[in-house]
């Protein structure tokens, strides 16, 4: 009698436990970060894998079932912060870690949609994010939850209790620096790039301990500055970027460059290279600055262990369009005469697709993925752009009063044929899948714009569509030849990132609010979920309890709708949102349809 | 529907007043901007004198206008502030803005939609353009960009500066000088810009540049440049800490800079312009009076008064 009681207590418990399945205090190790491509039960990288193809090997949710994919359930963000949501949710373990507006995280049983915990970051007054206040994602590591704030800080919090673990300042944000990007962890190392204001800022890629927080490296973007590395707690010289200042910008230009690492890196195991992008040079204008400004919008390949400068690859010498060069760049391997290609694809602002050799940064091929290019009429040989100078906006030096450079239309629009929202590759169907845009802009140098009421130098833009009916473009694009297989065209801009899988499926979501799924072959949309707000973050899919799940987040915002006139227009009745959506495909259907 | 004031321009005059706007020319926002002042929902002047207390927005780190000095807050946009203040009777409040990357972004975080983690915002804003061109801007629909703020009471006149080493180079007689002198700015300002574009890109390499005008002082007392050009409130008053001996303001042209002068005034959310109607009275006063000047003076700040007071 006194034994049956505590018998069923114990069964109860045991019942319990296979109900959370799995061990509660497993951690994130450097192995599981390096198989994330491969492992469908947890999704541990920014990217779904370090090379950030965002390709899952699941099919369970495929063309014939995704009719059956349901919701099962969705997680507000609360509050009055509904802002942009850029996040992709990262799983462990049956539990979801997800970034939202104002530099937020959350554990979130990924079952149920519950809340486990909640962290707010404490923002000083003083921020001025230039593009809404957005985050992308955390980082996972061991026993903690890594990411970026506003105010330029790497946060480090336990995944249990999501209380702080070490916290560290990357930069001062009343400089203007602020951290937007998921940051990446490499053997050991947490690395981060930087937002910076517009100008008086040096693009960097840091490296801190990853349980630690103590700073290993740190590599400036900007040829001509010096590059360091911790060694036993000293901070000593690891060379100067580029090798000397001043080599491409006049006088002392150097000194300001701006090549912001605003968007994060991507990195290869095989070649064992990180490859962060950079932002525009600094001062805007390019008639300041003769020369090609290194490391100014380029892609560059660092050794993760030092923060050495392997290789560079400059998509827009001498930017004059506000040509940012973040992009991620998605290693791949192909095939061509019996050999296999290490490759390496990105999906420039300037309009212009590269396929680059990622072991030493050679070029192998470039062409437009946006349907017209105005600033530059290709790219020779080596990838250069051949500018067409008159589309290059003009100097107020020049004009007659002095008081406005000549104004030209380029397209694309300073926003890019493509922007942050990451594309996707598919290991089955060999397409990248480009959310790109179709937009052009008025550009003018000017010096008469007001900051702090002084007469500054300011540059114009009209952003402005060029379709009646479309604005966004979703693109399947062969890199082996710049085909374009198919498009889907959108009405408003799309801001989302791009998921594929190995059940034949391309995912991602729009501003109108669809959860979109196309057939990765033809383009025809094959599913479509209205979330309520705008989708501008990155779809997620994963396996749990023998279920194959996806999730996304809802929530309009990012840098669209700061930009007014027409483009405005077309989205400013788009109501804010900040909610989680998470989808599954319940287990009958699946064997139904292998029946 | 909460403030009196309103309800009796209402009451008595809306329809005399929507039909004065219609019978003139371009009055269609005009009649936008009477609408608006219906449905107020911040600090209207009654609000204001009620509560006994203004709030200025002021930027904030931004010698000689506004800043911190010896844990005070201090400057001319200060004591500017502080006559408003008194001359409307109520207690000063500050707001240290951060400025965006263009006014109309301070326009936003700091008049009319508010700080956006806070949203907390001003009465009034200081150092607003005060200029045509600027508050009348269309965007490419059309649309007047800054429509929802009231841009008035222009109380300077700002222009550029230069000041140089005399021992290095005793005159500046035009800006040619400076094909064989070193010169120093503030990166991604007017005379940065200037300097290395302008006369053909011939003084680019002479030019160097600093994230602040007083770093450029630095390097002018050091020798690493042989004059600093920059906005002329903030040369002038930085001219008092260095050796007048030494370092002269130059009087030189600066041809085809654009921009040559420019005014400073206040700005309000459109609704409220019984509230700058008020302040408009006190600067006024203070600018005809000659205590405009002296607060200047008492910075070393060269005052100019805007045209807008000289008839």
């Amino acid at each position: 009698m006194n034994n049956k009681m505590p018998l069923k207590r114990i069964a109860l418990s045991m019942l319990i436990c296979a109900g959370t399945s799995l061990p509660a205090h497993a951690t994130v190790t450097d192995k599981d970060i390096q198989n994330d491509h491969l492992t469908t039960d947890a999704i541990v990288t920014y990217g779904m894998g370090l090379q950030a193809q965002r390709f899952s090997p699941l099919d369970a949710i495929n063309k014939e079932t995704v009719e059956d994919v349901r919701p099962v359930w969705a997680f507000s963000l609360g509050g009055e912060k509904q802002r942009g949501q850029e996040s992709q949710p990262m799983i462990k373990d049956g539990v979801m870690y997800v970034t939202g507006s104002y530099s937020r995280v959350w554990a979130i049983d990924a079952r149920t949609g519950e809340e486990i915990w909640q962290y707010d970051a404490r923002l000083p007054d003083g921020i001025m994010p230039c593009c809404d206040v957005i985050n992308r994602g955390v980082a996972l590591y061991d026993n903690l939850v890594i990411f970026g704030t506003l105010d330029a800080k790497l946060v480090a919090l336990d995944k249990d209790t999501g209380k702080t673990v070490w916290s560290k300042k990357v930069e001062d944000y009343r400089a203007g620096y602020a951290i937007t990007a998921a940051p990446i962890v490499i053997d050991g190392k947490v690395i981060t790039g930087i937002s910076g204001g517009e100008f008086g800022i040096v693009g960097k890629v840091y490296a801190y301990d990853a349980k630690t927080g103590k700073q290993a490296w740190v590599r400036p973007t900007v040829e001509g500055h010096m590059g360091y590395i911790w060694e036993d707690g000293k901070k000593v010289e690891n060379g100067i970027s580029g090798g000397a200042p001043g080599k491409t910008w006049p006088a002392d230009l150097w000194k300001t460059g701006g090549a912001a690492t605003w968007l994060g890196g991507t990195y290869d195991p095989d070649t064992g290279l990180l490859f962060f992008g950079t932002g525009n040079p600094a001062p805007w204008n390019s008639h300041l600055r003769p020369g090609d400004n290194y490391f100014s919008s380029s892609r560059l390949a660092i050794d993760p262990k030092d923060g050495k400068i392997v290789w560079h690859f400059q998509t827009t010498p001498h930017d004059g369009w506000d040509f940012d060069g973040v992009n991620e760049l998605i290693s791949f391997d192909y095939e061509e005469n019996g050999k296999t290609i290490k490759a390496a694809a990105t999906a420039d602002r300037n309009g212009f697709f590269y396929v680059l050799n990622r072991e030493d940064g050679d070029f192998i091929r470039g062409f437009p993925f946006v349907d017209k290019v105005s600033w530059a009429k290709g790219l020779d040989e080596n990838g250069r752009p051949i500018y067409v100078d008159e589309n290059r906006p003009g100097s107020p030096s020049n004009s007659a009063d002095g008081k406005k450079g000549s104004e030209v239309i380029a397209r694309p629009a300073f926003l890019g044929g493509k922007n942050w929202m990451p594309m996707a590759y598919s290991k089955n169907t060999e397409l990248f899948y480009v959310p790109s845009n179709e937009w052009e802009m008025d550009i003018w140098n000017e010096p008469t714009a007001y900051k702090k009421g002084a007469a500054y130098l300011g540059a114009g833009f009209t952003i402005k569509s060029v379709n009646e009916d479309f604005i966004g473009v979703l693109k399947a694009i062969d890199p082996k030849t710049g085909e374009v297989v198919w498009r889907y065209n959108n009405f408003s801009p799309l801001w989302g990132g791009v998921l594929t899988t190995a059940g034949g499926l391309v995912w991602t979501g729009n501003p109108e609010g669809y959860l979109m799924a196309f057939d990765d072959k033809t383009g025809d949309v094959v599913y479509k979920f209205q979330t309520g707000s705008g989708i501008v973050g990155s779809p997620i899919t994963w396996e749990m309890d023998g279920e194959q799940y996806i999730s996304v987040l809802s929530g309009w915002g990012g840098a669209v709708p700061l930009w007014g006139g027409e483009v405005a227009k077309r989205v400013k009745h788009f109501n804010q949102g900040g909610t989680v959506w998470t989808f599954k495909l319940p287990k009958r259907y699946a064997q139904l349809a292998k029946n | 529907m909460r403030n009196p004031y309103y309800l009796l321009i209402i009451y008595f005059d809306e329809q005399q007043v929507l039909n004065y706007f219609l019978s003139i020319k371009n009055s269609f926002f005009l009649v936008i901007g009477v609408l608006l002042t219906f449905n107020g929902s911040c600090r209207s002047l009654d609000d204001i004198v009620s509560s006994g207390k203004i709030n200025v927005a002021v930027y904030a780190d931004y010698p000689p206008f506004s800043f911190i000095d010896d844990d005070k807050a201090t400057g001319i946009d200060i004591d500017i502030a502080r006559k408003i203040a008194d001359g409307l009777g109520v207690k000063l409040e500050l707001t240290w803005m951060t400025p965006g990357e263009t006014t109309e972004d301070d326009f936003r975080n700091y008049l009319w939609k508010g700080h956006i983690i806070h949203r907390n915002k001003a009465d009034v804003m200081m150092r607003a353009p005060y200029d045509r061109a600027f508050s009348q801007k269309r965007d490419d629909v059309g649309l007047l960009v800054n429509e929802l703020v009231h841009m008035f009471a222009p109380y300077h006149r700002e222009s550029w500066q230069i000041i140089h080493n005399t021992q290095i180079l005793p005159k500046v007689e035009t800006m040619a000088m400076f094909q064989y002198h070193t010169i120093g700015a503030e990166i991604d300002s007017i005379p940065h810009f200037y300097l290395t574009s302008a006369f053909g890109g011939k003084l680019r390499e002479n030019t160097l540049h600093y994230s602040s005008n007083a770093k450029a002082f630095k390097a002018l007392e050091e020798s690493e440049v042989a004059a600093v050009m920059g906005i002329r409130s903030q040369i002038s008053y930085l001219s008092q800490f260095v050796d007048r001996n030494q370092f002269s303001l130059a009087t030189n042209a600066f041809p085809l800079i654009g921009k040559q002068k420019w005014d400073l005034g206040l700005a309000v959310f459109s609704d409220y312009r019984a509230l700058a109607y008020e302040i408009g009275d006190v600067i006024t006063h203070l600018v005809t009076s000659g205590e405009m000047e002296k607060i200047f003076q008492h910075y070393y700040v060269v005052y100019e008064m805007p045209p807008y007071y000289q008839h």
